[in-house]
């Protein structure tokens, strides 16, 4: 017996040739114009945040003249407490979201994705004990954890923020990936494998993570979106010390800087950072739509 | 208890059901005629997807969308025609003049309230005027099914077991007097004795109550044990009706002799039990014109592909296939409906 | 009723867990906190010509542990006196202990987050099942998109904008503060208008972001107990429409109970945002401020009661659902 064979037990995605795959990505896009949208803003934000920072000066420059200047043409949001352009804050601020973001996302998927497995496909006693871990991150509340944690750590730049996030949020995927790792198992996955004589290495790597690849994706995607809130929402609190350049340190003067909030002129400056939150949000969770027609056969025949 | 005069009858006429798909609305019922004589116990046979549940909901004009009537009627004596029903009126004939049961394995209970609760929703939701009446008729009923009436009414659903279940359903089909009662796979997922013992009780009651009883069933055996007559359904048809013993013991229809080859017999060789080759048709395959059991069957003859064989009386039945000589009724000898 | 005893122990012993876990943080935290500030605040006491037996005890007092010997005995006796409820005493407003200043703040946080959990949770609710029922009508489809809008977008972004409406482009409502200081405090017409005036906002704000995922839990809820059996079956025994919505709204509402007792209990966390955007003084605004004036005990205090508040409401939402559902209160299967 050799793996080929065991390949027909695994469900589509594993085994589809990589070109129907794709036309079924484009068929799904074309289907609702709204999908395509959504992959143009996460394209858009995707530019923006390598290429963001290069089309600005650095520092970005001030026109003391201008400070809380209305929009206008030379400033479409308007200018900030210094005369800053607050389109280019907004632009430069996005390689730090994303970033933080991606990384948040990369080490949620990773943690959570090795305990669910190692809970799922042992069981027993790793399966309780990593459980009751999983049961204790969940519930213990993060965001004053966060707050709690900004006094020891200042967890400044992208990839520290990534980090703490994602030690901070692994417990839902671990969850999600145990109990699929379970219904895989139920369904004789694992010991029909095993009866193939296939080592547990080859069994975990190249059956059981391609199966689940896509609910992964998913759910790194949602993760995502998760750190981007949490990310500008401790910088908007304040707690942490303004060195970067992010959309919650924008909030967090435009709130608390004073101004912003006092005189309908300013509040582009307040409304700029939350309209791009929102439109990265928006792009995320049509995608995550997309996906989910993609990855999901029951959709995809209606 | 009430005399079995006030039994009544059914007549189903040229009932068409169908359901809306992507692919357009198709039949699940096509020109459906199905009589049902008043006081008879009639077991309404066939594969999952024949349509016997569908025919069964239409007694109680109660069709769930995407499914809608199309053609037909369906005529109940005293009441007239359900499927003119609407609202109020529809409401009042449902578990008043008509009981349904559910499958025991389904669960047909609210499972937040005790039954005594449900039974006096019943009971207002029908005007009865005297509710300790009617929680007395309950317990009575109950305690006839040989259980324990109060404790039963003081339960909620998950207290009871299987069996228990199905004879709290029967006694919420029966308590307001309905004369016509529809079981649905009453015995499904049941164990064999709980099987048998309710079986025992929907004969035992319909006869001290005078009823007219359908019950919906895939199994032969649960048919045989206590039908007078047995409708066998095929594709959205009946295509052979008649006296329980002739069905069973000389079927005409190369369907329901197919059906009765593939029961196992305890007594018999098990290699004689054969089942029927092919799978039924689902609704999207089901075909557009000729007889839709053609593809599954022996005597398949040209006729068929082009001809949807009407039922036409042989004997005492009817029977639906173009393989079947039509035969006066006198030149059989007419069996015995109990 | 003998589950439901063996479910609440074991309740209890995870949330005494999940307490200790947060101790402990708190602990290493106050610990590790560049400076030391414990050692610090001894150091300066002595410097300041008291003697070190009396320094020890007052800085005891601040923090509720030792400064002094093993990093165990300190921790042990942090433990202890949390024990007797002693939070120790609050840096940035010197003299009182923490646990009063906790005390008065939760009760800020409590009614907003309760009323805005409730309003929205009602209005969601009501509104869930209007949505599930008329699924393919056009005012069903706006409110699950409505629900799904505002259930993806975070508490601030909500508030600020709630803010930014309300008090600057139409400024009809006090930006923050919990009460205008100029009336007396009691039970008099204007104190009391003020009050709600200043709660509004926060409240506003608490519903419009709980609102989006109580009409997509019921949607769903009401949905899944459509298709159930006994919804049909109580169909086809004739019962009455008034009857027949009791049942399919009773068995859908089940499930959202425990969510409604989890949610409160994590609100309080969530209640961070709202109240430092309204400059509300609950628990959320206590602990942010505690943290930029660095002062820990009262951080590390805020922390527990916070965690608290979700551990008690993990209990509660189990024995609600213990006396909403027969099948939990009598042990059956589900």
């Amino acid at each position: 017996m050799t793996a080929t064979q065991t390949a027909t037990v695994l469900p589509a995605p594993a085994s589809t040739p990589r070109r129907n795959f794709w036309r079924g990505v484009v068929r799904v896009l074309r289907r609702k114009p709204s999908r395509m949208a959504g992959v143009v803003i996460l394209v858009l934000f995707a530019f923006l945040g390598v290429f963001g920072p290069m089309l600005y000066p650095s520092p970005l420059p001030r026109d003391d003249n201008a400070l809380y200047a209305p929009p206008s043409l030379a400033h479409p949001f308007g200018t900030d407490f210094e005369g800053t352009d607050v389109l280019a804050l907004v632009v430069t601020g996005t390689r730090y979201v994303l970033l933080a973001g991606l990384a948040t996302a990369v080490i949620t998927v990773a943690l959570g994705t090795a305990i669910g497995l190692l809970a799922g496909f042992h069981r027993g006693r790793w399966d309780t004990v990593l459980m009751r871990l999983t049961d204790l991150q969940l519930t213990i509340p993060g965001l004053p954890l966060l707050l709690v944690l900004s006094t020891v750590w200042k967890f400044t730049s992208p990839l520290e923020m990534g980090v703490v996030l994602g030690v901070l949020g692994w417990g839902g995927i671990a969850r999600a990936v145990r109990s699929q790792t379970l219904s895989l198992r139920e369904r004789g996955f694992i010991e029909a494998a095993r009866g193939l004589g296939l080592s547990t290495r080859h069994i975990v790597g190249r059956e059981l993570l391609p199966s689940m690849a896509p609910y992964i994706a998913m759910n790194m995607l949602i993760a995502v979106t998760g750190a981007i809130y949490a990310q500008v929402g401790l910088f908007f609190l304040g707690v942490l010390p303004f060195d970067a350049n992010n959309w919650g340190v924008m909030l967090n003067l435009a709130v608390f800087g004073g101004g912003a909030l006092t005189s309908a002129a300013a509040l582009p400056y307040l409304l700029a950072p939350l309209l791009a939150i929102l439109l990265l949000t928006l792009g995320i969770v049509l995608v995550v739509d997309a996906m989910d027609e993609i990855f999901n056969p029951r959709l995809r025949e209606e | 208890m009430t005399e079995s005069s006030s039994a009544p009858g059914v007549r189903v006429r040229d009932l068409t059901v169908v359901y809306k798909t992507p692919a357009g609305e198709l039949p699940a019922l096509a020109g459906v005629s199905l009589t049902l004589a008043p006081g008879t116990i009639t077991g309404l046979v066939g594969e999952s997807g024949s349509g016997k549940s569908t025919l069964a909901f239409s007694l109680l004009n109660a069709v769930q969308p995407p499914g809608r009537r199309s053609a037909g009627s369906v005529e109940i004596d005293g009441i007239g025609d359900v499927s003119q029903l609407a609202g109020d009126d529809l409401r009042r004939v449902r578990g008043r003049q008509v009981g349904y049961v559910f499958q025991a394995a389904q669960n047909s209970l609210n499972p937040l309230k005790t039954i005594g609760k449900q039974l006096l929703d019943l009971g207002r939701s029908h005007e009865v005027a005297d509710l300790p009446a009617l929680v007395r008729d309950a317990r009575a009923l109950l305690g006839r099914m040989g259980l324990d009436g109060g404790r039963v009414l003081d339960s909620y659903q998950h207290e009871l077991s299987g069996g228990m279940r199905q004879r709290v359903g029967i006694m919420l089909a029966l308590v307001l007097n309905a004369h016509l009662v529809v079981l649905d796979e009453p015995t499904t997922a049941l164990d064999m004795i709980t099987q048998a013992t309710i079986l025992r009780i929907v004969q035992e009651v319909h006869r001290e109550r005078g009823l007219t009883t359908l019950i919906v069933t895939h199994d032969m055996g649960v048919a045989a044990e206590v039908t007078d007559s047995i409708a066998v359904m095929y594709g959205g048809r009946v295509v052979e009706h008649g006296p329980t013993t002739a069905v069973l013991g000389s079927p005409r229809h190369p369907y329901t002799q197919g059906l009765i080859r593939a029961i196992p017999r305890l007594s018999g060789d098990i290699a004689e039990a054969r089942a029927l080759p092919g799978r039924p048709p689902t609704l999207g395959t089901m075909p557009a014109q000729g007889c839709v059991f053609r593809e599954r069957c022996p005597e398949r003859r040209e006729i068929c592909d082009s001809v949807d064989p009407a039922p036409v009386a042989v004997g005492d039945r009817r029977v639906a296939c173009h393989a079947v000589e039509p035969a006066p009724a006198s030149a059989r000898v007419r069996k015995e409906c109990a | 009723m003998k589950t439901v005893v063996r479910r609440l122990a074991g309740h209890l012993a995870r949330g005494a867990a999940m307490i200790w876990v947060v101790t402990t943080i708190s602990f290493v935290i106050i610990r590790t906190i560049p400076g030391d500030p414990v050692r610090a605040q001894y150091e300066k006491l002595i410097e300041q010509g008291m003697a070190p037996d009396q320094a020890e005890r007052a800085t005891a007092a601040l923090y509720g542990f030792l400064p002094k010997g093993s990093l165990w005995d300190q921790y042990v006796g942090y433990l202890n006196g949390l024990i007797h409820l002693d939070l120790g005493q609050s840096l940035s407003t010197p003299g009182t202990p923490v646990a009063t200043l906790i005390g008065s703040a939760a009760k800020w946080t409590i009614l907003p987050v309760l009323g805005g959990t409730l309003l929205s949770f009602l209005l969601g609710v009501t509104l869930g099942v209007y949505a599930a029922i008329k699924r393919s009508g056009r005012l069903g489809d706006a409110l699950a998109i409505s629900g799904s809008l505002l259930h993806g977008v975070p508490q601030y972004v909500i508030g600020l904008l709630v803010m930014a409406v309300f008090t600057t482009l139409w400024p009809i409502l006090p930006a923050g503060g919990p009460v205008d200081i100029m009336y007396d405090p009691g039970f008099n017409a204007p104190y009391i208008v003020s009050l709600v005036e200043h709660a509004t906002l926060p409240v506003l704000t608490y519903a419009l972001a709980g609102y989006g995922g109580w009409i997509l839990a019921m949607k769903s809820s009401v949905a899944t107990v459509l298709g159930d059996d006994f919804i049909l079956a109580a169909e086809l025994r004739g019962l009455r429409r008034g009857i027949l919505f009791r049942y399919l709204a009773r068995n859908a509402i089940l499930p959202l109970f425990t969510i409604l007792a989890l949610s409160l209990g994590m609100l309080f966390g969530g209640a961070i945002f709202i109240e430092t955007i309204f400059n509300y003084p609950g628990l959320g605004l206590l602990l942010v401020n505690s943290i930029g004036a660095r002062d820990y005990a009262l951080m590390g205090g805020t922390f527990l009661v916070i965690t608290v508040a979700v551990v008690v409401a993990n209990i509660a939402a189990d024995l609600l659902y213990a006396v909403i559902d027969p099948r939990v209160r009598t042990g059956g299967a589900a």
